[in-house]
Parts: C-alpha cells; structure tokens; sequence
C-alpha cells in the first residue's frame, strides 16, 4: 500500500490542475468563510461555519479529488497494471486514496484551527473529531461509487456536482435552520446529522447523549455509500 | 527457484494447466472449452484472429477476469491468489498503463516492489536502452519507448513466468531484436514464457509450440513442423506457349502460372526438374515454398469444423 500512496502524492503534487482543485480551491473558500464569519454566525452560528468548512473540503479536496484521481487511473489503465502485481485490491485502493484523505484532513485541521485561533475553539473537540471522520469515510466511500460512473477525469467535472454540491446544501440548511422543523429528513438526508454534530460539538450546550445518536445516521450513509461502491466500483475502462 | 525443482518429488504439474475453460460476455461466449498445458521453459504462442478469444483466455490465466467455468491453474495455483503467484510472474499488458506523471525509474520501481522481487533498475533499463530516459515522465516517452518501460517492469526480477501481449507492436527493428535476446536470456535460464503476437514471423521463429484460436475454441496445436505438415506446401512456375505440362496429377493453372501442392516437397520438387531436364522444358520463376504458418491461420480462418485439440 505504502508505495502505492508514495507515488500517489508525488503524482497529485506534480499535477497542477488536481493541486488547484485539491488545496487551492478549498483553501480559498475557506478563507472567505473564516474572513466573513461574523456574517455567516449572524446567519447560522459558528458551528454552521465549521460545518461549512468540513464539507467544503470534504467534498472538494476529498470526495471530488478522489473521483478525478480513481477515473484518470483507470482510463490510463493504471490500476490493470497495479493489479497485474501482487498486491491486493484493498492494498491498491487504500493507497490510491490515503494520500487524497490524509491532505484532506491535514487542511481540515489546518482551517478549522485557524478558526478556531480567531472565533474560540470548539465545546468538545473528540466529538467533533469522530463526526470529521464519520463525514470523511461517508465521503470517500461515495467517491469509490461514483468514480464506478466516471469514464474519465472531464467527465469528473459533471458527475461529481450533484453529491457535493448536495452535501454542501444540506449541510447549508441544516446549519442554518436548525433540526426543529423537518427533523427526520434533516437527519436521514446524507451529510444532515453529520451537520447536526458537529454544530453541537463546536457550540456546546447539547448533552452527549443527545448528540451520540447522529452518528448512526452518518454511518448508515457510510454503509449505503460502501455497497454502492462494492456494485459500482470498476477496475477496467468500459469496451 | 524453478518450479520443477520446487514440486521435485511431488507429483507432476506444468506451470499453466488450463482445463475446459469458458469464458462468456452475457450472451456472448468468447472462449469455448479451452485445454491446454504449457511446460516449464516453454515459449508457447497463443494466437488468433481478431476476436478470437485469446485476450479474455489470457486475462483468466493471469488472473485479471474469472473464467465462467473451468479450471486455469498456474504453479499448481489459482491465477486469481495474487499473493501466491503474481511475485513469480511477471505481465506485460497489452496496453502501457503506467501513469504520465511518474518517472521511468519511479515506474519501474513501483511495479517491481509490488511484485515482491528485487532487482536493479538501472540493469532492467539497460535491457530497454531506457538508461538515459530514466528520468524522463512517462508522459513524455513516445510509444515505443512505452512499451519498453513496460517490458523493463515484466522482466523485473527475473520471472519465473512470463506473459508478453502484443510485445513489439510499435517497436522499431534494433528494439525488437533486444527485446528477443532478452527473452531468450531468461528462458535460458528457465524462465516460461507466454505469448500472443499477430507478427506470425515472430511466433515462428520464437516459440516451441502455437496454439490457434478460432471463433473461442483453440483449433490446432502444435510445433511449428506439426502445425504446418497438415498442410500441402507449394511448388509454382510458369511454361513457355506450347511447352508440355508435367504429368504431376497435382499441377493446374493458377493465374498464369501453375502450382504443384505437395505434402513431399523434396521428392516432387525433384521429378519435376528431372522430367523438365528430360524434356528440355524451362520453368519460368520457379519457387518451392514450404508450407507457412499463415497458411495454416488462413485454412484455419476457412474450416468449419473444429479439431480435437487434446
């Protein structure tokens, strides 16, 4: 797995239109949230920002990463030759994808500490580490699925709007609104609990117990996003 | 270590046992109750028409695909056990499949630690002339310079087994010409090798025994002297206006010419510049060829009915 990994970072980080989509364009977003969050708190709360910002980048730097990296690999038939080895193919698809999670979270924790250095840090942050995580994992399984329905890296540009830009309004309207009204949907909707917890987490004020539960429905998204990407997932380019 | 050294003492195995072997696309059925063997040290030739089923036959016995029913074993193993056979063989794909942003040598590398073999990369190079591209991203080699990389990551390590698809396509002469030597320097030194080519020349000259596919079933098999003693070889010239014809029951027309199929070439060919010497007869452009293996991929590509291959 390892070298697998090793020639993946050196790979995304000699590509210059992955390391625009992968850091850059995260990074910047990011940046206009933290910069504009006294407007964004008005609207929400800080938890809603934190909450923005975790799913900015776990749909940009991870998920969409992903998906670009899988089907650009495939098209090139990278991944025949890496089965052609003796590795295996969890081996290949962890290394493929841990250099893609670990700069996620390394950013994630980058800009959620500046945010915290400028807005306080959060009420609980093991909580909030578990629900990043949970968030991840969920992310990273839909880019498996996805990539299954993704010919090539351009085509990565349709095919991944509609989960990112999904869980990002999700995670808009749960922040913003709150899970007074709707609750059921708000929850079972993928990235809505997740959303949940980790505006508690940052906020405070909610009991464990009563934020424990959220992590089922983020982890029922993750098994759903597994059994997509077991059905989907193809190694070869069609013929 | 060598597998017959290996299995000393064990009962005997060949290093790919393929039995019965069906492969089928939906309703598509690609390859048809496939059999054969191959020994250790063997160069032996699968080749086919366009379509014949030889691609998906070699992807089950690499163990890239699952063969629908049947049974491919390789090193008295199943292909698919990664693990157990992949550090023992090495697979030049039809098709490069390295990724443009790494190096030659980051290449080279990852392939050969991922097959748990070691090696040098510097001498795997060297067999390519890819030493001074050693550098050089992937993304900037032209396609024969591709399919040597790919080469130089198949013979890694010295394999014990070697599977070599389409290998010289886009090759230029001096490349392909080191690329045999260094197939035959490994199967020097034991190494089997597996091979498909559409060059039938190459397959002739290289390879101990052929198989033939057809439509998904293998046709004929056999050296090359087997494969091509079933058919006639030919023996051509032309006759001045009002010469006599030889009185070979064989010769006919063809074209302006005449032709003379003969499964004793030698003998025949002597009676007929007995008989013209006796006559004073002259053969215009004479030539005795014998038979080719495209002979026998053409008879092949024309004959309905399938031969018993086991």
């Amino acid at each position: 797995m390892l070298p697998i990994a090793y020639s993946e970072f050196a790979q995304i980080f000699r590509n210059r239109a992955v390391l625009i989509s992968n850091l850059v364009m995260p990074l910047v977003a990011s940046a206009f949230f933290i910069y504009r969050r006294d407007m964004f708190a008005q609207i929400g709360s800080l938890g809603y920002i934190a909450a923005v910002l975790v799913f900015t980048v776990g749909a940009f730097s991870l998920y969409t990463t992903a998906v670009t990296t899988l089907s650009a690999r495939r098209q090139d038939l990278f991944l025949k030759r890496l089965r052609s080895t003796a590795a295996g193919d969890p081996a290949i698809l962890s290394g493929l994808t841990l250099p893609v999670a670990l700069t996620a979270f390394v950013q994630v924790v980058v800009i959620l500490g500046v945010f915290a250095v400028v807005s306080g840090r959060p009420a609980n942050v093991a909580l909030l580490a578990v629900a990043i995580l949970a968030t991840f994992v969920m992310m990273l399984a839909l880019a498996l699925a996805t990539a299954g329905l993704t010919g090539s890296p351009e085509q990565a540009q349709v095919t991944t709007l509609p989960i990112s830009l999904a869980t990002i309004a999700v995670a808009s309207w749960v922040g913003i609104t709150g899970t007074e009204s709707f609750t059921l949907l708000k929850r079972l909707l993928p990235g809505g609990s997740a959303t949940e917890l980790i505006v508690n987490t940052w906020n405070g004020g909610v009991p464990l117990a009563e934020s424990l539960p959220l992590l089922a429905p983020t982890l029922g998204w993750v098994v759903v996003a597994i059994v997509l990407a077991l059905r989907l997932f193809r190694w070869e380019p069609r013929r | 270590m060598g597998y017959a050294e290996k299995t000393s003492g064990a009962p005997y195995r060949p290093v790919i046992d393929v039995d019965r072997l069906n492969v089928s696309y939906g309703d598509f059925h690609a390859v048809k109750d496939l059999s054969f063997r191959v020994e250790q040290g063997e160069l032996y030739a699968l080749l086919g028409t366009n379509g014949a089923g030889k691609t998906s036959a070699l992807e089950v016995i690499e163990g890239h695909r699952r063969a629908s029913s049947g049974a491919v074993r390789v090193f008295g193993e199943s292909p698919a056990d990664r693990r157990a056979v992949r550090p023992r063989m090495g697979i030049m794909l039809q098709e490069s499949g390295f990724s443009a942003d790494l190096t030659v040598t980051e290449s080279v590398r990852l392939v050969g630690r991922l097959s748990d073999r070691s090696d040098s990369v510097d001498r795997v190079l060297g067999i390519v002339d890819l030493a001074h591209k050693a550098a050089t991203r992937v993304g900037q080699l032209s396609g024969g310079e591709k399919r040597r990389l790919d080469f130089a990551t198949t013979v890694y390590g010295r394999p014990e087994l070697i599977f070599l698809d389409e290998p010289t396509t886009g090759l230029d002469i001096q490349s392909r010409d080191a690329l045999w030597e260094a197939v035959e320097e490994l199967r020097g030194n034991g190494s089997t090798v597996i091979l498909t080519t559409h060059y039938l020349e190459e397959a002739q000259q290289h390879a101990d025994r052929i198989g033939l596919m057809h439509r998904g079933a293998l046709r004929s098999q056999g050296t090359v002297a087997e494969l091509t003693r079933k058919l006639p070889a030919a023996i051509q010239f032309s006759l001045s206006p009002g010469a006599p014809v030889p009185p070979l029951g064989a010769a006919r027309p063809a074209g302006p010419a005449y032709q003379i199929e003969t499964f004793e070439l030698q003998a025949d060919l002597k009676r007929l510049l007995d008989w013209a010497d006796l006559h004073d007869v002259d053969l215009h452009g004479l030539s005795a060829a014998p038979t080719r293996l495209d002979d026998v991929f053409r008879a092949i590509e024309t004959d309905p009915v399938p031969t018993p291959t086991r």
